[in-house]
């Protein structure tokens, strides 16, 4: 027995009987849809409570997950088109394929703020009513670099006294703008300061993540211990997962006296910990809350017909469309 | 039994409609919450979504209906989608994969290197199950990781590093995106290519010895052999049809998302899967029809887009998702015992 013609009539029938019952409703205050990139992230995470916090009581949102699929968030934008949201937050799962999601977008005339994720900005350009707020990825790089300096200024983490200091690289991902920002420029700017530094191994890259960082940490380690001094890692997660790696062979443990420095960037709550128990050396704080603040006040003031910055004491940078949240550094209270 | 007649012929009726009756259900809810769901839009849209995940699914449900199945199948397709989209970037593009293509590929190269590529795959799969007599799981969760790293060093290989495949060629997302307009409503070009893959596909299973053959296969293969099916033949040629809509299904992907990373493809073929099962392809082997690989692709869709459109919590959804499914599946499996 198998579904034969009539079954498929049947569905055909119910889904055109279902086309022709279309009604409009309208919402009293305006409707924002939220797509982001991954929610189990612990910086977006931040932002996102900024953003609830934020549009409470201002706007109805609705948000989704992209789990990290663009095309899964591609479906969820048909989606939110279709439900005739008057305005949407966009943080892409992949900042290339903007140019298809501001073409979505711009057919239906409501306007976008992405953020996080930087598209070309000359796709955004493309649609007057879409903006970026982002931050300058090179910035965390550079602020990595910084602190890189101000720990080799110590003069006491240069184990085999040969002037440089022998790193290792953990990078998010291997196609991620943001990732090859802050690998290039940690290393460029450390070097700038006038560090000098030599890679231990390749590059590993561990998709953002702990485990996998912890992974890799252990297996450089039995390859090269003792010749490893610093650990750069373009997140805390990473970076957490090279200490718990360095803990387990005595390094890096609270009171203990053996330390070899960890640097991350996002200052998540457990990495800020880690720093003040002295565990890591160094992160940089992207401000979550602030970005999240920025976005919702942008959006709002987009659909309500206002000039988008009104009111949020931020400037365009030199592309006309941009906005940026400064990171910050943090060594320690 | 010692129902009556009445009553057995009203819960076959039930058996048998169990899929539309699930998909009704479904549709009223969300009418209920959101009465503006109803639109030409929306339809357009599910089918639009449910296209390329429709035609992947209608490569795996051979695979099932020999009671194996194809973990790689999502992996394959970023591999093939890589492809296409290397071909088809934009030649103003300055960081291209391919700097050396200045002018515009037709079409047509990079899709049958696209399914050229799906179909060495599939044959490696092809050959584990047939000939190293593996359980199709296990050879294609090797693939699976083949077929990834082979993708990753791909998207490395570009002189820039590792970035997206994007900008691709506006042709190309014109082919793939393009819909007509036949009056009440848009009838996007992908739900075109996959009416066309799924009458492909009955033939094959319905008109053909090839397909003839695999049912028999997949309902006892001892049987089969003995009567004289050539079972190793048959299971390279289900493969390799496999690999065609891998390839095919690629193409449109990589069109659709227009751009195609590192993670593309991953966990499609669970969707696949699910799909294919949803539809009443079953794992126990020798049982499926197109038709309800479509409408399980497009169920799955449906609840997709409305637990979107309701907007309702990521993470609950996942949950929702879980028990339609194994509702759907607990429901349609009925009447296959009723059967056996």
């Amino acid at each position: 027995m198998r579904p034969g013609k009539g079954r498929v009539m049947l569905f055909m029938c119910m889904l055109l009987a279902a086309m022709f019952v279309s009604t409009a409703a309208m919402a009293a205050s305006p409707r924002i849809g939220i797509l982001i990139y991954k929610y189990d992230d612990t910086y977006i995470s931040t932002v996102r409570n900024a953003l609830n916090k934020a549009l409470d009581g201002k706007a109805q949102i609705s948000m989704q997950d992209g789990k990290g699929d663009q095309a899964t968030q591609n479906d969820q934008l048909d989606v939110m088109i279709e439900r005739g949201m008057d305005g949407i937050i966009v943080n892409m799962v992949d900042a290339q394929a903007a140019s298809g999601v501001v073409d979505k977008i711009k057919k239906a005339g409501i306007p976008v703020v992405f953020f996080n994720r930087e598209p070309n900005l000359d796709v955004l350009k493309t649609y007057e009513k879409a903006l970026f707020v982002g931050t300058n990825a090179a910035d965390a790089g550079k602020m990595q670099g910084d602190i890189v300096k101000s720990i080799w200024d110590e003069n006491k983490y240069d184990i085999n006294k040969d002037g440089k200091f022998q790193y290792v690289m953990f990078k998010g991902e291997p196609d991620n703008p943001e990732a090859i920002a802050r690998t290039d420029f940690s290393v460029s700017q450390a070097v700038l300061n006038g560090v000098k530094l030599e890679q231990i191994g390749e590059t590993f890259v561990c998709n953002w993540d702990t485990a996998l960082a912890q992974q890799a940490m252990e297996s450089a380690l039995a390859a090269n211990e003792g010749k490893i001094e610093l650990v750069i890692a373009n997140n805390d997660s990473m970076a957490m997962g090279a200490i718990a790696a360095l803990s387990n062979i005595g390094y890096n443990v609270e009171g203990g006296s053996k330390l070899i420095p960890v640097i991350g960037v996002d200052a998540t709550d457990q990495a800020v910990d880690a720093i003040n128990r002295g565990i890591m050396s160094g992160t940089v704080k992207q401000d979550g809350e602030a970005m999240g603040n920025a976005v919702s006040a942008i959006m709002l003031n987009m659909i309500n017909g206002k000039a988008p910055l009104e009111g949020t004491g931020y400037k365009y940078d030199d592309s006309g469309i941009a906005v940026r949240i400064p990171y910050s550094p943090y060594v320690g209270k | 039994m010692a129902d009556l007649p009445g009553s057995s012929s009203w819960k076959e009726w039930l058996l048998n409609y169990s899929l539309y009756i699930i998909l009704g259900v479904l549709i009223i809810i969300v009418v209920i919450y959101e009465p503006n769901f109803l639109s030409t839009r929306n339809l357009s849209n599910i089918l639009a979504q449910a296209s390329t995940r429709g035609i992947l699914a209608l490569g795996v449900a051979g695979m099932i209906v020999y009671t194996g199945t194809d973990l790689s199948a999502g992996r394959i397709l970023g591999v093939s989608a890589a492809i296409s989209a290397s071909l088809l970037q934009s030649v103003t593009y300055a960081s291209r994969m391919y700097p050396g293509i200045t002018e515009p590929l037709p079409l047509v190269i990079p899709l049958l290197l696209a399914i050229l590529a799906a179909i060495v795959f599939c044959l490696i799969n092809a050959f584990g199950f047939a000939v190293l007599k593996m359980h199709p799981f296990i050879i294609s969760l090797g693939t699976q990781l083949i077929a990834y790293g082979a993708l990753c060093l791909y998207i490395d290989s570009q002189a820039n590093g590792a970035q997206p495949l994007a900008s691709l060629d506006p042709r190309y997302i014109s082919a793939v995106n393009g819909s007509f307009d036949i009056g009440f409503m848009n009838l996007p070009y992908l739900v075109i290519y996959l009416a066309i893959c799924s009458a492909f596909m009955w033939v094959i299973w319905n008109k053909t010895t090839l397909g003839k053959n695999m049912f028999a296969i997949g309902g006892n293969p001892e049987a089969a052999a003995v009567s004289g099916v050539n079972v190793t033949r048959n299971i390279f040629g289900v493969y390799f049809v496999a690999g065609i809509l891998y390839g095919i299904a690629a193409f449109l992907e990589a069109g659709r998302v227009q751009s195609v990373t590192t993670a593309t493809g991953l966990n499609y073929e669970l969707d696949a899967i699910s799909g294919c099962v949803i539809g009443g392809v079953s794992f126990t082997g020798g049982v499926g029809t197109i038709p309800g690989v479509l409408i399980g692709v497009i169920i799955l869709q449906v609840i997709n887009y409305s637990l979107y459109y309701l907007g309702v919590n990521a993470y609950y959804q996942y949950i929702i998702k879980g028990l339609i499914i194994i509702l759907a599946v607990a429901i349609d499996v009925r009447k296959y015992i009723a059967k056996k």
